[in-house]
């Protein structure tokens, strides 16, 4: 919903949106810090961590590049397991799928528990225009439905939202006035939505690893919700993003150690689930009939393309996020798309293949690097905002100014004396408009840079003509130390090396002062 | 129409296994070589080497396990025998006031008394009678506590993990707003992968449908950051490990 809406405005209008929420600034400041300042403390009280990150790199690099064999093996074992698995190139294919599923058993309800994957392939939608009720069971997720909106963080959806807002959205869904505590609402959800765990026909759940070698689908949670929908309705259906595959449970070990950790700072999520298959005969509870979707929308592309094919193993802690100067100031929804924050900046154009469409967003980066240093199965994020930034020029979908710009400054950059002479004439020419030394006029190339900020005027003198005085001034700066200071030093040393060496500096050798002093004589 | 639902079924999985050749096909020639179908060298499986060789003293163990679940928001008893652990959830069900009681179907579990010494409440046992036509699902969200037996307890993670299976329903440890775990101290184990690494040597045919780790209460932090206990599953849980 909003996603379409977004898509139309900039990346810039959206965080100008942003930038004017004050309480959303602050609550994406202060959250982002939180889980950012959990995952720190958690990996220091870990230890090794890159020795980990290593690790979960290398099981992602080794699975996605034989996806073909795991994804098969997958799916085989998951078969024998009793699970229906179906393969989907598109977002359409898979929601037609679901569809199917749900019309074949005359589905009223439907329970989800969180899934991005069901984000991206809009199934809410799809669900509610066949009539069918859908309901997001994760506490956030819960409240963000009510409000008609989209997640604004892959782990925490609502936290663009206070307790008052809740409390509103709440009580219109209760029909009586709700204290905007939480405790009072987060007990009203539970109550609400226990009835609907039990009454639902079907359950949704996404997929954080599949294990290829027993066909298991495993999820990590908090609440109990992806519980309640993976054993109380008859029928489930879990939607997985084709590369969400580990070879085993072993490998689980690696990934159980870097996802919680990095996502919110826990050793491990309140619950960790391991499916394999429907219930078993004699079992009395658990799902009768279990889907497993498998889908591409996009992900395939990234094979074989040696700049993007790293994508593929992401873990979606969210990490990336809570490091990202850009989104802790504008949050998720100005990225427009189902993922935010450098992940989203990278995935979205990715996976869409509009590149001219969603280009803006690579832009929404300072390129620090922040992002690949939390990753936790280190992608070099910061990387893949380059490649995509020059992919847009490349394809002609730069902009014209920038590019006679760039060809001006070419030219200029590669001729001393036409630098010179620029130089030269800026001086003359900026004396209309400096004042103070900056430059505050907002017209042509200088509106963008002059909005939030002063550009500095050409210096009078510059660098470039100051350096020779200046390499000569260094150059005997360093040969000769005022004549007083040398004599203090000198005098100091001989005091030292008389006092036994040592005894005055605790550890210190008397070797170190030795040669510290032979270094002055010198 | 249980028949023509199978026929659907049969249907869709035709379907579905001439899709996954494409889809893998797919897959293999945009990473430029053919379809894979023999098992590759992986060279890097599970936890790294220095990790594998750590392994903690039982007290160790017991102080991590304790230490974690604490800090998760649990609670940790320690009992001697099987008896003396029933007498601490006699007291506790007493406490709370516990009307509905539901456990899983173990000869452990039987050992704690709990039908003799809570008198007053409804003590039962899941799928006691592998009746089809009763709705333990029910039973299990009417029930004020849950009782468990772990398969395994983890002292890094601080987790419990437990198996399903006909005597053991998954809603039990779900659906009640307080759940107990007994947990054999012999079950304790140090690292997660020692849990994990068992199901791979146990294989795809002997894994039941539902494997739980359970690491302390439910919980949320999605209303303004502020902690919320209880929001689906258990709000209140204790760990009990028992010695022998």
């Amino acid at each position: 919903m909003s996603a379409g809406k977004n898509s139309k405005r900039t990346v810039q209008e959206r965080a100008g949106l942003a930038l004017n929420d004050d309480f959303l600034r602050k609550a994406v400041r202060f959250t982002t810090e939180r889980l950012r300042s959990g995952k720190r403390k958690a990996a220091e009280e870990h230890g090794n961590w890159d020795e980990w990150r290593e690790r979960g790199r290398q099981i992602r690099l080794h699975t996605i590049a034989h996806l073909d064999y795991y994804l098969g093996l997958f799916a085989d074992q998951a078969r024998v397991n009793g699970v229906h698995v179906h393969f989907a190139d598109t977002a359409e294919e898979a929601v037609s799928l679901a569809l199917e599923i749900a019309s074949k058993h005359a589905a009223a309800t439907v329970v989800k528990s969180k899934s991005m994957v069901t984000e991206e392939i809009h199934l809410n939608r799809a669900l509610e225009s066949a009539g069918i009720e859908a309901v997001e069971t994760d506490l956030g997720e819960y409240i963000i439905q009510r409000a008609g909106e989209t997640p604004s963080h892959i782990i925490i959806p609502a936290i663009h939202k206070n307790r008052y807002q809740i409390a509103d959205l709440l009580s219109e869904d209760a029909g009586e006035r709700l204290a905007p505590e939480t405790a009072i609402l987060a007990g009203y959800v539970r109550k609400k939505l226990r009835e609907k765990f039990l009454a639902a026909d079907i359950g949704v759940t996404g997929c954080n690893f599949a294990i290829a070698e027993t066909g298991s689908i495993v999820l990590f949670e908090n609440e109990g919700n992806a519980r309640m929908v993976t054993t109380l309705p008859k029928t489930q259906i879990s939607f997985m993003g084709m590369e969400r595959i580990i070879p085993s449970w072993s490998d689980l070990e690696v990934m159980a150690t870097l996802l919680p950790r990095s996502a919110t700072g826990q050793k491990l999520t309140v619950y960790m689930s391991g499916i394999t298959g429907p219930k078993r005969s004699g079992d009395a509870d658990g799902p009768e009939e279990m889907h497993v979707i498998v889908l591409d929308n996009g992900r395939s592309l990234q094979l074989g393309d040696p700049e993007f094919q790293e994508l593929l193993n992401c873990i979606r802690c969210g990490a990336c996020l809570n490091a990202c100067p850009v989104y802790r100031h504008i949050g998720g929804h100005a990225y427009g798309g189902t993922y935010s924050g450098p992940i989203g900046a990278v995935l979205t154009p990715a996976l869409n293949k509009n590149v001219a469409e969603w280009d803006d967003i690579a832009g929404a980066s300072s390129l620090c690097g922040a992002c690949y240093e939390a990753c936790p199965v280190k992608i070099p994020l910061h990387d893949m905002l380059v490649s995509l930034r020059r992919r847009k020029v490349e394809r002609g979908y730069g902009d014209a100014r920038e590019t006679i710009g760039m060809k001006a400054y070419g030219s200029l950059m590669s001729r001393s004396k036409r630098y010179h002479g620029f130089l030269r004439l800026g001086r003359l020419g900026q004396k209309l408009i400096v004042r103070n030394g900056g430059i505050t006029l907002k017209l042509g190339p200088l509106k963008g840079w002059n909005r939030y900020r002063v550009a500095p005027g050409l210096a009078a003198e510059p660098f470039r003509e100051r350096y020779q005085t200046l390499e000569a001034e260094l150059r005997q700066g360093l040969q000769e130390l005022p004549p007083e200071i040398a004599e203090r030093m000198r005098k100091r040393i001989g005091s030292r090396e008389k006092s036994a060496g040592g005894e005055e500096h605790g550890g210190r050798s008397p070797g170190v002062a030795g040669s510290s002093g032979s270094t002055l004589e010198s | 129409m249980a028949e023509d639902h199978r026929e659907w079924l049969d249907h869709l999985d035709q379907r579905s296994r001439a899709k996954q050749e494409e889809f893998l096909g797919k897959i293999a020639s945009r990473l430029r070589r053919p379809r894979l179908t023999q098992k590759p060298r992986q060279p890097y499986r599970g936890a790294p080497d220095f990790w594998n060789s750590y392994d903690g003293s039982e007290d160790d163990n017991l102080q991590r396990f304790t230490r974690n679940f604490e800090e998760a928001g649990g609670y940790v008893i320690r009992a001697d025998s099987l008896q003396e652990a029933g007498r601490f959830m006699t007291e506790k069900a007493l406490e709370l006031q516990a009307k509905r009681i539901l456990r899983h179907d173990r000869p452990a579990l039987a050992d704690l008394g709990l039908e003799s010494s809570l008198p007053e409440a409804k003590v039962q046992v899941w799928n006691w009678n592998r009746e089809a036509s009763e709705d333990w699902k029910a039973r299990a969200a009417e029930a004020d506590i849950g009782i468990i037996m772990a398969d395994y307890a983890v002292a890094y993670t601080g987790s419990i993990a437990i198996l399903s299976g006909p005597d053991k329903g998954r809603s039990v440890s779900l659906l009640p707003a307080v759940l107990f775990a007994v947990i054999p101290i012999a079950s304790l184990v140090t690292r997660l992968g020692e849990v994990l690494t068992a199901f791979d040597r146990t294989g795809r045919e002997g894994l039941p449908a539902g494997i739980h780790f359970i690491s302390g209460p439910s919980r949320s932090a999605d209303i303004e950051n502020d902690l919320t206990i209880g929001v689906h599953g258990p709000g209140i849980v204790y760990a009990v490990l028992v010695s022998g």
